[in-house]
């Protein structure tokens, strides 16, 4: 399998009058294509950082982060879609700012919306969808310039816990639907065993990968997962790990 | 949104409740209103006050009607008018402009903050020699000072819009590539449209401050020259006429400002 992320000894340094942070030290961990992984830590550990890296947004202090000419797409806490477009004008966004506006591509990004139910909202301000809507057109338009990885940075946490149940399954299903690669980002245990296919557990700042754990459940929908009895065993190994 | 015919019995009263309700509020507004021009009237009518020093609601009737006649109403109104909307635009065109570069550049934004900070404290009216000296005694002169009051005001309210752009859209929009100009033109000026509307709304206030303030200083003609003499010569009727017609032209152009606000602002949250 093609690789599509490596972290090769990052580190992140940040610097301010009051003195230096170490964010991030030593990391090493790949993904590759097609994988679904999920990176949990202890809160403030780094973990949008790590994002930010992979993302390009920001340059590593040492060691190298290697994408393969991969092409990333990042999706928020929040749906953040713009309250002054439709949600149509909102999904051709990225289209605008790549300058990739063309009839074909906008095409694509409406055949998107259409598939996965947004049709009849297309003329529609943010304001008007319910929270789970809103985050699905969130997805649509990170989507809309076929990205080969999703960097998801606690895409659900802003929605309430029944929402942000079905919503989750909801990505779920499009991310593996469009066969992306994804990488998502959470310090929320229960999450990370629902929908991944291997777990990166991270230490306190500077954050480093302690445990890698490859989940091989038989059922792929994160709320079938839920009912499995290897889902309790692993959220122990998991919550132990985050503790030490 | 649901056919008036659904409508319960007890919704139908909330909203016979609710109208009901804003006609009294309107019904009382105007009362006061006449209450309060009818017992000046009265008093002035029967002497209970100098009308000398308080005019009346007929007096001032009078004085404008005789305005017209001689037909210096218009000349003193389109006077302060020009001047207050010339004054008005050039300080909005001219501090988004600045707020804008501003907004670009971290060095200019630190470099000129003292003097912004020292410019806002100092009273403008300060400069009203150095500005009579400068562009003589005509409408420059006022337009100037309009510009001068209403200009940093401008400007420190239109950064503060851009400044407090959601930095989790800045994010995002930089995920996608986005350029600086693209964050500009996509995130950072329409998401500060209401700290535009509401800079134009403090800037009408201020561009009549101006006008006023300049017509104080040095005019031939306008609403502040007719406070002014009237003051001068002791026609207080005058005064509250000029006054008056004041508080007339305010209001519309607030009220246009307010109507604007209504056309933009449909889906803003």
């Amino acid at each position: 399998m093609k690789e599509v992320l490596r972290f090769e000894n990052v580190s992140m340094h940040y610097h301010s009058k009051q003195g230096e942070t170490v964010a991030v030290e030593n990391m090493n961990f790949s993904v590759s294509e097609g994988e679904f992984v999920a990176i949990i830590g202890p809160s403030g550990c780094g973990k949008t950082t790590l994002l930010s890296l992979a993302a390009g947004l920001l340059p590593p202090t040492g060691g190298e982060v290697k994408t393969n000419g991969c092409t990333f797409g990042y999706m928020l806490q929040k749906d953040e879609l713009f309250p002054w477009r439709t949600i149509e004008k909102n999904i051709f966004l990225p289209l605008e700012i790549k300058r990739k506006n063309t009839p074909e591509n906008r095409e694509r990004a409406l055949a998107l919306a259409e598939k996965y139910g947004l049709k009849q909202f297309l003329k529609n301000y943010p304001s008007s969808l319910s929270g789970g809507m809103r985050q699905r057109a969130a997805l649509i338009r990170t989507l809309a310039v076929d990205p080969d990885v999703l960097l998801l940075d606690e895409p659900f946490s802003a929605l309430d816990y029944q929402t942000r149940l079905s919503v989750c399954d909801d990505v779920y299903r499009i991310i593996r639907s469009e066969k992306k690669t994804a990488l998502l980002i959470t310090h929320d245990i229960s999450e990370a065993i629902s929908v991944a296919d291997k777990i990166f557990v991270l230490s306190h700042r500077p954050a480093q990968v302690v445990a890698t754990h490859a989940l091989d459940f038989p059922e792929h929908e994160p709320l079938k997962r839920r009912e499995n009895k290897e889902f309790s065993k692993w959220f122990e190994i998991l919550w132990r790990e985050l503790n030490v | 949104m649901k056919n008036e015919k659904n409508y319960s019995k007890e919704h139908l009263l909330y909203l016979k409740d609710v109208k009901r309700k804003s006609v009294f509020i309107n019904v009382v507004r105007f009362a006061v209103l006449f209450l309060l021009l009818g017992l000046w009237e009265l008093s002035a009518h029967f002497e209970w006050v100098n009308p000398f020093i308080t005019s009346s609601p007929s007096r001032i009737c009078k004085t404008i009607a005789d305005l017209y006649q001689n037909g210096s109403l218009f000349l003193h109104v389109s006077t302060t008018l020009w001047e207050t909307l010339l004054g008005f635009f050039i300080a909005v065109a001219l501090g988004y402009s600045i707020a804008l570069l501003l907004w670009w550049s971290e060095a200019f934004r630190r470099i000129s903050e003292p003097y912004f900070v020292v410019l806002n404290a100092l009273p403008k009216i300060a400069l009203g020699p150095l500005i009579i000296i400068w562009f003589g005694t005509g409408s420059k002169a006022i337009v100037f000072m309009t510009v001068l009051i209403g200009l940093i005001v401008a400007i420190l309210n239109m950064l503060n819009g851009f400044m407090s752009t959601d930095e989790n859209k800045l994010l995002l929009l930089r995920s996608m590539g986005a350029s600086k100009l693209q964050l500009l033109t996509k995130l950072v000026i329409p998401s500060s449209l209401p700290n535009f509307i509401s800079m134009l709304k403090i800037n009408v206030g201020m561009a009549w401050i101006g006008s006023i303030m300049g017509e104080y200083i040095v005019s031939k003609a306008g609403i502040g020259y007719l406070i002014v003499y009237g003051g001068q010569v002791f026609k207080l009727d005058l005064v509250m006429s000029a006054v008056f017609i004041l508080c007339v032209l305010a209001a519309i152009m607030y009220a246009l400002v307010a109507l604007l606000e209504k056309l933009v602002i449909k889906n803003q949250k």
